[in-house]
């Protein structure tokens, strides 16, 4: 049965005893099971190298878990193929630790692709590149080529794309890696009124700064296993 | 609306993007139907003027008596057997006295003094009008030459069968560049649109994760391959419409040309040409789509 993917009370996501090897021994992630309901925003924090990238690559099945059980919006992600699986992922924004921009490209451009690919009409593409450019402090990049901004730049454009296209469930791999307090601010802020308005946000990050005060979960990754998920110490 | 937007200007994009070898392969294609069509358009008009010449193509098979009208089946049937015939004839010795007559016109008081039956007897035979019967018309006269009874055979000019010996060369000279025409554009195609598609290897990849469907990702190659066969084969006929123009104007007037009409193909057929090319194009483009887009 499938639950739609805006029901508030529901779980967003489910893993069950998720692992992933990569060949040929390596062991990313190691009988991880979580479930994060709809509407929450939870932190994935941990070493380098302790899995967070692996654990969202699975949740937006880039990668396929080597066993285990996961879930979206009560849809086995595993059985889906073609048409179903691109819907569904029209419904996940992702910012990727690697940007994924295509460099050839100006900002503008980048932020349309997630827009385009679900056919919204060209005036409110524009329009919404706009708002996000600005809330991000990016205005005056609207037609830079992505491959000539800073690493900070080319991070908030990606997020940008992640969240463009008004996704149920956002994904954010190492948010302000780039970036001073101000902006660090800045993209936290536009992440939490992602959440205010519905969206699902799981974040992987080392940076204390984000979730050292904040309320929402915080799960802890070491070598691949789940060390403790805590909630986190409100201010 | 939205789709074809997106879908436009994604072909636009890839168009831009390889313009060089867009350009090549529109030329490719364009070529290769002006070669095909050009050749199948010689061979249609000689099949125009083989038919004309068909017309006046007669056996006349002489006999040295007058066959009474049970003879007369015999020989039909054995004409028969060895092809099917237009028509056969038979010409008596007064009927062939009457015809002479009527050839000479005014001066055909030189006949009074001929008996009526100096002309000997014959049957006329009208092969069928189609090159296969036409082909084999020295066969024919060589097996109506060996029935009892007959004097001589008479047939058309050499060069008719010289002349249906060339047509069938054509007609594979016709098949060999519609095999060209095949090959070219499919390949030419393919490699455009894998060039394309390795040069957007990135963002191919991209827009899988962001959640672009097939169609969203095929439409616009498909598009482009259907561009490539319209242009290509467009204008590779509208070539051979301007040089058919040419040739026209330069031999009109008195001349060897003028013994038979050209024509140019009637609309249905530079239609059909330009859609085979359109089909033979986008199979390239999705064929490659299978081999190179994994999705
Ligand atoms: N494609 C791959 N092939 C082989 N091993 C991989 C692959 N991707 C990740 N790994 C390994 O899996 C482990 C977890 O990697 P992952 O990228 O999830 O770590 P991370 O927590 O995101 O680290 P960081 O904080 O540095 O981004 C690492 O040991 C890494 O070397
Ligand atoms: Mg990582």
């Amino acid at each position: 049965m499938n639950k739609p993917l805006h029901d508030n009370t529901a779980t967003m996501i489910e893993m069950i005893k998720v692992s992933k090897g990569y060949p040929p021994d390596v062991v990313a992630l190691k009988d991880v099971s979580v479930s994060i309901d709809s509407g929450e925003m939870f932190f994935i924090i941990g070493m380098s190298g302790a899995g967070k990238t692996t654990l969202l690559k699975l949740l937006c099945s880039m990668e396929l878990p080597s066993t285990g059980l996961i879930e979206i919006g009560g849809q086995a992600i595993h059985t889906l193929k073609g048409f179903k699986l691109a819907r569904l992922r029209q419904k996940i924004g992702v910012a990727y630790q690697d940007f994924k921009l295509l460099t050839d490209r100006t900002a503008a451009e980048n932020i349309a692709i997630s827009m385009e690919v679900s056919y919204k009409k060209p005036q409110i593409i524009k329009n919404r590149v706009r708002n996000l450019l600005e809330q991000l402090d990016l205005a005056d990049k609207h037609d830079t080529i992505t491959g000539e901004l800073s690493r900070g730049e080319q991070q908030r454009i990606t997020l940008a794309r992640a969240i463009a296209n008004s996704p149920t469930m956002i994904l954010v791999d190492e948010p302000t890696g780039n970036l001073d307090a101000t902006t660090t601010e800045r993209v936290m802020r536009l992440l939490t009124n992602c959440n205010k308005a519905g969206a699902t946000i799981v974040i992987a990050t080392h940076d204390q700064s984000i979730y050292r005060h904040t309320s929402h979960r915080v799960m802890e990754l070491r070598k691949g296993q789940l060390h403790s998920v805590a909630r986190g110490t409100s201010r | 609306m939205s789709f074809w937007f997106t879908v436009i200007r994604q072909v636009g994009r890839n168009l831009r993007m390889t313009w060089g070898s867009q350009l090549m392969t529109l030329l490719t294609v364009s070529l290769s139907v002006l070669i095909f069509a050009f050749f199948y358009l010689i061979y249609t008009n000689m099949l125009n003027l083989g038919h004309k010449l068909g017309d006046d193509l007669s056996l006349i098979v002489y006999l040295e008596e007058e066959p009474g009208p049970e003879l007369q089946q015999q020989l039909i049937n054995k004409i028969n057997t060895f092809d099917e015939v237009e028509e056969v004839r038979f010409v008596s010795r007064a009927e062939a006295f009457q015809r002479f007559a009527d050839q000479l016109g005014k001066n055909q008081d030189v006949l009074n003094e001929m008996p009526r039956d100096f002309l000997p007897p014959s049957i006329e035979v009208l092969p069928m009008k189609n090159l296969r019967s036409l082909n084999q018309v020295k066969l024919f006269s060589a097996y109506l030459a060996r029935l009892p009874g007959t004097i001589k055979v008479q047939y058309g000019q050499d060069w008719v069968e010289r002349f249906y010996y060339f047509t069938k060369l054509l007609s594979i000279v016709v098949l060999l560049s519609g095999t060209l025409l095949i090959m070219t554009t499919i390949f030419m195609v393919a490699y455009t649109i894998r060039l394309t598609i390795l040069g957007r290897q990135a963002e191919l990849e991209l827009l899988k994760l962001v959640g672009a469907t097939n169609n969203y990702i095929r439409t616009p190659f498909l598009l482009e391959g259907l561009l490539q066969g319209l242009l290509g084969s467009s204008l590779g006929i509208a070539q051979l419409y301007i040089l058919y123009q040419w040739i026209k104007l330069r031999f009109s007037g008195p001349g060897f040309l003028n013994v038979f009409e050209l024509s140019f193909f009637p609309p249905s057929v530079s239609l059909t040409i330009i859609g085979v090319s359109i089909l033979l194009c986008t199979m390239g483009s999705y064929s490659t789509m299978q081999k190179f887009l994994r999705i």
